[in-house]
Order: structure tokens, then sequence, then C-alpha cells
């Protein structure tokens, strides 16, 4: 192999499917000795399943790693470290009430005597190591009181402690504050003038044109293709991330729908107002002076990379209470004080993004599981606020005939459905009753082709009749082709609104990544 | 046709106890061998524990009165593990409510009432101690999130001490016995026997079994509390107010160890004794917690579980009288059954 000997790591067609997730598909990928090549796309896109294989966490299911030429196997993480290759993960994986040197040891104690930790010589080389490469830590003190950054550079010197001569670092930019960037840029210019490879992970084109020697861009789990930097421009890698041929996960297109024009209602469905948000979970992402409407027969797509506020546009529409000012109106009436029952009563449903972790009880029977939100419904009540079993069973029936559920019966475990299936239910509850709005996250993540056709039908189908839709998807070619206008969201921020006939890939591509 | 489909649910039904036959197998075959090679005729040993319980009328009225506490203290674990927390504090919540049930008895017993409204009453408060007291853990979860497994076994050495401070306290302390223990309550207080000693808090205990089962299964909060054990994030995102699941079944389980402590105290001793929460040498709440563990916290299965221990608990009383076998080795077996029940479940999960 006359190629690969200027290349030090390559993978030849590496398939990796979880599930009815296909993560990778064919992949080929290679890295030339000390250069730091950029790995670019989407969350979801497979950047970390397939460093993972290489790291030795995955097994792929087809396809081969080669390393300086030579075919390896890599089993486990024991085994890429000892072919040199070392991964610095998104988060510490330090021991917080160990120093610096403590970590950096901690796992090469064999090397030593069997008895005796040899912390003076180690400490020795540990310092050597981080005067050479630039990446200076206080070795003696507790890992807990330093900084992400200090934290980063104490794991690279871990890594090269053990030799390694392939750093992976996934998305190493995402807890770094001020300089930090900066400091990390001169010490991985410093470890590739050693003859250091450095593998950069993430989805911020802007660091990857600034740290990068190549760049190769993974979407829906296939490689679009490797460029040199010095030979590219932004607007090519926007369009390599975003607008490549294959926009769903499996073999085939998207289905082919095209919305029929409907008149939209005089009067909004859904105003929201300068809209700001708590952050959902501790130092997350908040939303700043969100304003949009959406109005009957309308389908308002909301674009943007996973975390910049999504999350929180959704669920500040059904949980109010992380609302903290600005307004949500729901056919005239501000809901901000109302609970998510409430909400739900007055016709608005959601299907949230994770349908395992979020939208299901994965352990109940698809019964229980229609029931969801709607178990304080009248209709479901007798008096005494006991259920009306009898009555949601024939409805479940009912549903299940109506959505095409393919199960034998409403008291199976849901899990034990397809990921199309289990949407199905998922759908079917959140229309089980006439509703206004629907708000829906990434409803086709990880569906086949059918079953995305399936959801694109509800979606118009509500259209058609009048309501209003809040859809939001990380995937901009699935966005365009049902949404009547498009708002982009960037770092909490609704940066732009787009209508049908002004639907552009590469500027909406480049709002969302903050271009 | 008529055959096949019972074959096919006898293969089902197998499928569903086949984890406890291996587990009850195992481990009565691990005790038997225990008990042969300390010198125990291991047939005869046998036999007493599983057959003492029904061997008279007053073995199987024993039996009842240990099933009574321990089917609510089960429920006591058993409901707050629907939602996967642990609340190992029925010991404390059943002594706070049996403590309090003294109390109020004693402090009303020169009141002319009908026994009936007493016994009502001091019931009630019973509850209403062990469900207030495992609201604190409830609530230290709710808005603290701190871990109730700590919490409760902490109140649980709070409320031994407070039982111990009423029984040596005047003027509730009993003022003749070398024993820490209350007065005596007026015989019109006590719970009436419905069959020879068998008092009528067993009446009250099967009441609450229907009541759990009843709440669990037919109930919007039942319904609630079952969706927050499935999934608790899908349960939020679908509006059922996480903190509020979690104090209902604090306060339930509470209600019921502390219910248990009242009864007690009314039905069996008739006053406040230290240790009056202790059976066969171990306590009630923690043996309500490996009968929960064994039954899967399953409202139907807890009450066919809890018998079945006090058949061995009853049993193991037995051996210790006969065969002056180590009430310990029946602690070992049960012991084992938990340990052993639950691996089998992992084993043959499909």
């Amino acid at each position: 192999m006359v190629e690969s000997t200027s290349n030090i790591l390559e993978t030849r067609g590496i398939s990796k499917r979880f599930g009815e997730v296909q993560a990778l598909y064919k992949v080929d990928f290679s890295v030339r000795k000390g250069e730091i090549h950029g790995l670019l796309g989407e969350n979801g896109a497979g950047k970390s399943t397939l460093m993972n294989i290489l790291y030795g966490l995955y097994k792929p299911d087809e396809g081969e790693i080669y390393m300086e030429g030579r075919k390896v196997h890599i089993h486990s993480p024991q085994d890429s470290l000892k072919l040199g290759i070392g991964m610095i993960h998104q988060m510490s994986t330090l021991v917080p009430e160990f120093t610096a040197v403590e970590n950096i040891v901690l796992g090469t104690e064999e090397s030593g005597s069997r008895v005796r930790l040899d912390f003076s010589s180690a400490r020795k080389e540990i310092l050597k190591l981080s005067e050479k490469f630039g990446l200076k830590f206080p070795p003696d003190v507790k890992v807990k009181e330093l900084s992400a950054g200090t934290k980063q550079k104490i794991e690279i010197i871990r890594a090269l402690y053990r030799k390694a001569k392939i750093l992976i670092l996934d998305e190493p930019t995402a807890y770094l504050v001020g300089d930090e960037f900066d400091q990390l840029l001169k010490s991985l210019k410093v470890l590739v003038e050693n003859g250091v490879t450095v593998i950069f992970i993430t989805h911020k084109i802007r660091e990857v044109m600034q740290a990068c020697h190549r760049a190769s861009v993974l979407k829906g789990g296939r490689m679009q293709g490797t460029v040199e930097i010095d030979k590219t421009t932004k607007e090519e890698l926007v369009s390599l991330m975003f607008t490549g041929q294959n926009i769903d996960v499996t073999d085939s297109a998207l289905p082919n729908v095209v919305p029929e024009p409907v008149k939209r209602s005089e009067k909004p469905i859904c105003v929201v107002k300068n809209l700001n948000t708590r952050p959902i979970v501790k130092d997350g992402i908040v939303l700043k002076d969100v304003s949009f409407e959406i109005y009957g027969g309308e389908i308002f797509g909301i674009a943007g990379i996973s975390g910049n506020g999504q999350k929180e546009l959704a669920e500040a529409i059904v949980n109010p209470s992380i609302i903290a000012s600005g307004e949500v109106v729901i056919n005239g009436n501000p809901i901000s004080n109302l609970s998510t029952i409430d909400i739900f009563k007055m016709g608005v449903f959601y299907t949230p993004e994770d349908r395992v972790y979020e939208a299901i009880l994965p352990t109940a029977s698809i019964k229980k599981n229609l029931l969801l939100g709607h178990h304080r419904d009248e209709a479901f009540l007798e008096k005494m606020r006991t259920l009306r079993w009898n009555r949601i069973k024939g409805v479940s029936k009912e549903l299940i005939r109506k959505f095409n559920v393919k199960t034998p019966h409403e008291e199976l475990e849901i899990r034990k459905l397809s990921g199309g299936n289990i949407q199905k239910v998922v759908f079917a509850r959140a229309l089980m009753n006439p509703i206004d709005l629907l708000v829906t996250h990434n409803p086709t993540a990880g569906l086949d082709m059918s079953s995305v056709k399936f959801v694109f039908e509800q979606l118009l189908d509500l259209r058609k009749n009048g309501k209003a839709i809040l859809y939001l998807n990380e995937d901009l070619d699935e966005l365009m082709i049902v949404s009547d206008r498009i708002g982009v969201l960037h770092e909490g921020c609704l940066v732009a609104i787009f209508h049908r006939d002004e639907f552009d890939k590469n500027r909406i591509g480049a709002l969302m990544i903050g271009g | 046709m008529e055959n096949s489909i019972s074959s096919a649910r006898l293969k089902q039904l197998w499928f569903l106890i086949r984890p406890y036959v291996f587990a009850l197998g195992l481990a009565f075959l691990f005790t038997g061998v225990m008990l042969g090679l300390l010198g125990f005729n291991v047939w005869e040993a046998f036999k007493t524990l599983v057959t003492t319980s029904f061997s008279s009328r007053f073995q199987i009225v024993e039996t009842f009165k240990k099933f009574t506490p321990l089917v609510l203290t089960t429920f006591a674990f058993a409901i707050p593990f629907q939602i996967k927390f642990f609340n190992i504090g029925s010991t404390g919540q059943m002594i706070m409510g049996g403590t309090i049930a003294t109390i109020l008895g004693l402090g009303i017993s020169s009141i002319k009432m009908p026994s009936a409204l007493a016994i009502i009453l001091i019931l009630t408060a019973a509850a209403l101690t062990g469900a207030f007291y495992s609201l604190i853990a409830g609530a230290l979860k709710a808005y603290h999130n701190i871990n109730p497994i700590v919490s409760t076994i902490m109140l649980n050495f709070v409320a031994i001490q407070f039982t111990n401070f009423v029984a040596t306290t005047p003027p509730w302390q009993a003022p003749l016995t070398g024993h820490p223990m209350s007065k005596e309550l007026p015989e019109w207080m006590l719970l009436p026997k419905i069959f020879s000693e068998l008092h009528v808090g067993f009446l009250i205990a099967l009441g609450m079994v229907a009541f759990v089962y009843f709440i669990m299964k037919k109930t919007v909060i039942g319904y609630e509390i079952e969706s927050v054990g499935h999934n608790l994030r899908a349960a939020e995102v679908h509006g059922i107010n996480i903190k509020k699941t979690t104090l209902v079944t604090f306060f339930l389980g509470g209600m019921l160890a502390g219910l248990a402590g009242g009864i007690e105290v009314l039905g069996v001793h008739g006053r406040l004794v230290e240790g009056f929460a202790v059976t066969s040498g171990a306590e009630y709440g923690t043996f309500g917690t490996l009968t929960a563990l064994i039954s899967g916290a399953e409202p139907l299965a807890v009450p066919a579980v809890a018998f079945l221990m006090s058949i061995l608990l009853n049993g193991a009383d037995s051996l210790q009288r006969s065969l002056m076998v180590p009430v310990e080795l029946v602690f070992l077996t049960q012991a084992l059954i938990v340990i052993l029940v639950v691996t089998m479940r992992e084993r043959f999960k499909k």
C-alpha cells in the first residue's frame, strides 16, 4: 500500500449500526503524520462513534483500521493505548481528589515497583513533558480545584506520558473560556512540531479553520470528503456539512412529499414574545428574547445545531415554569401560570426529542403509554378520580388501528416495538384529542423512510386542518421539505426567520453555526 | 385446541414463577446443607419450619399476627420503591406511630368515650405520625435531593431514642419494671379479638392491602406513581409533578408503617414496650424491606409473599424452641432468598 506510508492512521470501509440506526456507513478516513486533522460534523453525524471505534470502545461491524500501513485490531482502550492512540474526552476523566501527578501516574503503576509507587521519578518526567510542550499546570494541587482548560492540559500530558503518538480531542473547546482556546492552539502547534498527530473533533467550522491543516466532514454517518484548509472556504465546509446527498441515515432518500397550498389563519394560534428562559440543566443554555408567532395552517420550522436552545424553546411552551420573562400566548390565553396538564387540555401537545428517554415509558404497556399526558382528561376519569380503564383500553385499540401500529395487542410493553412503531404511538398520543398546536422535536430521528413519511403526513394533515405546528429538527433538509417558515436558533437567539420562497441551505446553514 | 391454549398459559406461568422456584430451591438446599453440617435433622427442621404455622389454632393465629404488621411495613417500602426510592425508615415510622399511639392513648384514658372511637382516633394518629415522619425524608428528597436511604436510616435512630425516652420517663413510664416500657393502656382501648387471640388489626391490614391495590391500580395518582417509576423524565415531560409524587409515596408508605406501630401497641402489647417493633429477633421494618424486594413491590404479590414470610418467621420461632436451631439460620435462608430471587430475576430476563 504505497499511499498509506504518509498516513499514520487510516480506516477503510468502517460501518457501525446501533439497532435501527446506521451510525457509520463505509467510512474511509485517513490522517497524515504530524498534522492537525479536523473531524467536522453535526451532532449525530458519527464523529464520536468513529473515534470510539479507533479508541477501542466500540467494535465496527465491518471495515479495517491501518496504522502506519499495518492492519491493526483494536478491541479495547488498552489496545489503542498500546498502539499509541490517546483520547481526550469532552468531559474530564480525571479523578477530582487526586493531584495532576497522581492522575497521570494512575494506571501505569506496574512500570515501577510492585508495592511502592515511584512518584519522584514519574514527577520529574511529567514536569519535563509539561515543559517541553508548553502545557503548564500545578502538579501537586487537587484536580478539582483547577479550571477546565488546565484539566485538559493534564489529560494531554497523561496521554503523552503513555507514549501517545496520536491524540484524539473530542470537542476540546466545549468547556474552555477566555483565552484558553488560543493557549490550546499554541500547544497543539508545539505537539505537531514534535511529531505528534492530532485529530480535532468539533462541530464548529471556525475552530477547524483556525486550528487544522486538513479536515474531514461526516454527515449522517457518511464521509463527505476531506479538504486542505488552505485551499478551502468556510462556505465549502458549510455545504459539505449541511447539504450532502444523503440526508437520512438509511440507504433511501427522503420521502417525496409536497405540501399543498393552505390558507393560513387570520390570527396566530401561538404567540411567543420576548421569551427568556432559565436553563433546564445546570449551566445550560437559555433562550434570549425569542419572539415569533405561528398561524393556523402553518408549519413553523426551527433550525439549529443541537444544544442551541431547541429543547428550551419546546419545553417553555409546555412547561412554563422554565420561563424567566416574556410571554407565550396560546389562542389568546397567556400560559405562564399554567401547568403542563392545563396546557395539554388547552389543545397543545408535545412530542419530545428523545424517543426512549423522554417520550415513552419503555417498560409499560402501549395502553399506559397512550394515557400519559391524558391521564387527567375528564373523559378518562370517574367521579372519584379513578381511571376508566375500560374506556382507555377501547381508545387504545382504536388508536392502534387508526395509526396502524404493528402490535398484537395494546398490553404489549412498548419497548418491544420498532422505532417507527414507537413513534406512531407517540403521535397517536399527541393526536388523540383535537389539538391546535403540536410541538414536535426531531420526530424523524433514526427512522426509516416509511416512518419518516408517516411523520410528514401527520404534520401536513394537521396543517391542512388549520392547526399550528412548531417543528424543531436539526436536519435542515427535512425541515425544508415541510416547513412554511424556518427560524434559525443560534446560542439561544432566534437569529433569522425565512419564508418558504427564501429557503437557502447555505445561508441557513451559515446562520446555524453563527456565521 | 383447548389443550394448546392451556399449555401456552402454563408455559407463561412457568416463565413468571421460574426465578422464584429456582431461588427458593437453592436457598433451601443451602440451608439444608448448613443444618446438616451443624448436626441437625434436616428433614425434621424443614418440616417444623413449614408446617408449624398450620399445626394448631394457636399457630395459625400467631402467623396472622406476624402477617399483620409485616404486610404493612412491606408496603411501606414497596410504595416509594415504585419510583425507585428506598424507604429504609419503616422501622422508625412504625415505632413513632406506636409511641404516639401510646402517648395519645394514655392521655385520653380518663376521658369517657366509646371504645371504637378511641381506637379509631389512636390508629389514625399513629398512621398520620408515620406518614409525616416519613414525609421528612420525602421532602428532603423532593426539595433538596437528599438520598432517602441516608435520611430514613438517620430518622430511625431518632425514633428509637424518642421511644426510649417515652418508655423511661414519667408520666408514661411504667414504675415497677426493669425493661423500658410505658404504663398499660386501659383494656377498653385495646383492639377487640375476632378469633381466639387474633385481633381486629388483621382485618385492618387486609383492608389496607385492598386500599393500596385500589390506589395503585385504579386511581390517577397510582398511575402517576407507576409512570414515574417507569421513566421519571417522560413522566415529567408529560405533566406529572415529580415532587408531589415523591411526597405522596413517602406519605402513603409512612402511613402504613405508622399504622403497623399503632396496631402492635393496641393489639399485641397493650402498652409501649421498647423493642415492640421486633419479631423473632429482627425488626418488622427490615423484614418488610426484604419481603418487598422478594415480591418485586407488586401490590398483588406483596400480601402473598408477606404471608409466606410470616410462615417462615413463625416456623423459625418454633424451630428454636423445639430443635434448638438458632433462629439466625432462618434469617440466613431469608437473606439467601432475597439475593437469589433478585439474581434469578435478572438471570431469566429475556
